[in-house]
């Protein structure tokens, strides 16, 4: 069975079941139905041709009465009578009418010697055919000359002849099935409509709350929490969301002034610190310590960084990312770094301007901690503006890339205090490239001798 | 300013910053005194005038920022702001309230006392005429756009082209004399900021940047055209403009 066409949603699977059991129950009912008119029609017929048989066999109303013949015979179809049983070759016997025909007669105190119930097609039947071209108006009303005829012969006890009662078979009426279906139509529409409609007040609400769920990932500030709305299941589930919601927000918003005043009470000393190693005699020493307190300082912004990205309420600007790549370059420039800047082209996207420059300053910060040299480019693909950093330094061993994204993670080669920072600026540079929708890709530079040559790293932001 | 020293006025609230950093101006031959909040630092300045004041934002009771507000507007003195954030907005707000610079704690001693120098050299040339009201108004020029307190440039698209502050310094420099020939050594005392050490060997260089980010093709300069043996001159018409507060 092909599942493609079964409806995946709280919405039409109700339906399409409701709608299921519903033309169930109507099937059922219409069986029924058409089996009480099958009987129904089965038991008139029955009394029809028992009534004749059973009303007057001896006389004939025509002989008794000439003046009112004529209409006598307009209300009945008069009795054939024949010596021989009606029976023709081709004709098929019904015992089961025989046998209801012959009770009903043996009820009304008629003595069968013998009894025939058979039916023919009309258009075989010669008396008909002959009676209907002296009274066709009478015949054409009663008998379907398309249609089939049943006959039933009677030979009484003691009689020398054979009465043959003659009965139209009406066809399987439809009319109780036009009223089933009529009803089915009606029930459709009041019951799989007003399921309709109950639903949707059910997944207009859920949909909402489906979007909010998803929108809420990362960044909380959703503004107002959202309206109760459908019936009470789906109230109290936005009820328990929102409240939800509203806690995240508040261990989000606790999280945030608890890391400012990390920041602020570990930067105040730091500074103390700054300053009083001014009063260091020994330059290289000096210098030394004041590393160490930058190093320190660097990792402190990297933490409250990556614990602020997710939530940045920065708004997002068209910039000119080959402008803001460039000026990042020319920073290390300045300072004297081995960086250069190679092809760019000019893409502008809607970014956090402060925050991007950071992911790419600390990509090319990586660059030049473990390689030395950086070399910069922006080009476009049809998705995605791509800003690439390669360095040339040892690379990272294939399996252990994936690793190098997670906090706190260092290649195995620099593992010691030198190279400094704490490993968490490939770290932020994704978190940073995924708050823009885009991603950080890490790969091995292969040379041409087939050595590694180098890391590339690769910020892909959406177009 | 070399005949009698510089007073300055450290307000901090941080004893353990605030005593080493005094004691480490002193040496470099300043006069320092020192504050522990705004209100010791309101009733020092009814005594004496420093020549300029060291401001931490973060301060129990009266923040830096309103402290800030009062000195620039009722005494016009020159600050330096202090501050353990580094967030742009907070250096937004700090420029916008008229300081004159800031510092992100930890910062290097030394280069708070070549801002010091820098802001008080600024001040002396008799910028003293309002600087805040003049660089509020933006510039417009050949569609292009730059708000001079959030050193935001805006592309006649509406798109921001970030520009460093050499750079920045450099295009206000252009921009207040549009269709003038200024040589390198006016371009060079006029954008001297804190990278001034950097900066003296490459007013080409900067110039050659800020062109590959606001010309259509930088090989062929439309907007800052080249004089040969005279400078650079910024070929387009600027309007000042004052944005509308929304």
């Amino acid at each position: 069975m092909n599942r493609r066409f079964l409806p995946k949603s709280m919405h039409g699977q109700m339906l399409l079941s409701v709608a299921l059991a519903l033309l169930a129950a109507q099937l059922l009912s219409g069986i029924l139905l058409y089996r009480a008119e099958q009987r129904r029609i089965e038991s008139t017929l029955i009394s029809q041709l028992a009534f004749q048989l059973v009303r007057d066999p001896q006389i004939d109303l025509r002989g008794e009465n000439p003046r009112s013949g004529r209409r006598a015979e307009r209300r009945r179809l008069r009795l054939e009578r024949v010596l021989e049983s009606p029976q023709l070759r081709g004709d098929m016997r019904d015992p089961e009418r025989e046998a209801a025909l012959r009770e009903v007669l043996q009820e009304q105190g008629v003595e069968v010697a013998q009894l025939v119930v058979l039916s023919r097609p009309f258009s075989r039947d010669r008396y008909l055919m002959r009676r209907m071209r002296e009274a066709p108006d009478l015949y054409r009303e009663t008998f379907d000359s398309d249609g089939m005829v049943v006959l039933a012969g009677l030979k009484r006890a003691n009689a020398d002849r054979w009465m043959v009662a003659r009965a139209p078979l009406r066809s399987r009426s439809v009319r109780a099935f036009r009223g089933v279906i009529f009803q089915t139509l009606i029930l459709y529409a009041v019951l799989v409509g007003g399921l309709a409609l109950l639903l949707r007040r059910i997944s207009r609400p859920l949909a909402a709350l489906t979007a909010r769920v998803e929108r809420f990932g990362g960044i909380a500030d959703t503004g107002e929490p959202m309206k109760l709305s459908g019936p009470e299941d789906t109230r109290r589930l936005i009820a328990a969301h929102n409240a939800m919601e509203a806690r995240i927000a508040n261990l989000l918003d606790e999280k945030n002034v608890m890391l400012g005043a990390i920041g602020h009470d570990l930067k105040t000393p730091l500074a103390a610190l700054r300053v009083r190693i001014e009063s260091v005699e020994d330059d290289t020493e000096r210098a030394k310590m004041a590393r160490t307190i930058e190093d320190i300082t660097d990792t402190l912004d990297d933490i409250l960084s990556l614990a602020r990205v997710g939530r940045s309420s920065d708004p997002l600007e068209r910039t000119d990312i080959s402008a803001l790549v460039a000026s990042v370059v020319e920073e290390y420039e300045d300072m004297g770094e081995d960086v250069a800047l190679g092809e760019t082209v000019r893409v502008a996207l809607p970014v956090r301007a402060t925050w991007l420059r950071r992911a790419i300053r600390n990509l090319i910060g990586n660059a030049l901690r473990y390689g030395s040299q950086a070399r910069i480019g922006l080009r476009r693909d049809e998705t995605h503006a791509i800003i690439r950093i390669a360095d040339t330094g040892p690379g990272i061993p294939e399996g252990e890339i994936a690793a190098m994204l997670e906090p706190f993670t260092r290649g195995e080669s620099s593992r010691n205090r030198e190279t400094g920072g704490a490993g968490l600026g490939l770290t932020l540079a994704r978190a940073i490239a995924e708050q823009h929708g885009g991603s950080l890709a890490l790969a091995n530079r292969i040379g041409a001798d087939g050595s590694i040559a180098g890391l590339v790293a690769e910020i892909r932001l959406p177009l | 300013m070399s005949e009698s020293p510089v007073r300055l006025l450290l307000v901090d609230d941080e004893a353990s910053l605030r005593e080493p950093l005094a004691d480490y101006l002193s040496r470099q031959g300043f006069v320092v005194q020192q504050a522990a909040d705004a209100a010791k630092a309101r009733s020092a300045l009814l005594e004496d005038m420093p020549d300029l004041v060291l401001l931490d934002i973060m301060m129990p009771g009266e923040d830096g920022i309103s402290l800030c507000r009062h000195l620039v507007e009722s005494r016009n003195l020159p600050v330096i702001f202090l501050t353990a954030k580094g967030e742009s907005t907070d250096r937004i707000v700090g420029l916008e309230i008229g300081a004159d610079d800031y510092v992100v704690k930890p910062f290097e001693p030394r280069e708070l006392v070549a801002r010091i120098r820098s802001v008080l050299r600024r001040t002396a040339k008799g910028a003293v005429a309002g600087p805040a009201a003049a660089s509020e108004a933006h510039y417009e020029f050949d569609g292009w756009q730059l708000d001079p307190l959030k050193r935001r440039l805006v592309d006649p698209e509406g798109t921001v082209v970030p520009i460093s502050s050499a750079e920045f310094r450099l295009l206000v420099a252009l921009l207040d004399h549009p269709q003038q020939v200024m040589d390198r050594d006016r371009l060079l005392d006029m954008v001297q900021g804190r990278e001034a050490h950097l900066f003296d060997r490459a007013v080409d260089n900067q110039v050659s940047r800020l062109r590959r980010k606001i010309e259509v093709d930088s090989r062929d300069p439309k907007l800052i055209q080249t004089v040969w043996g005279g400078g650079y001159i910024l070929a387009a018409e600027v309007k000042r403009f004052t944005p509308e507060v929304n």
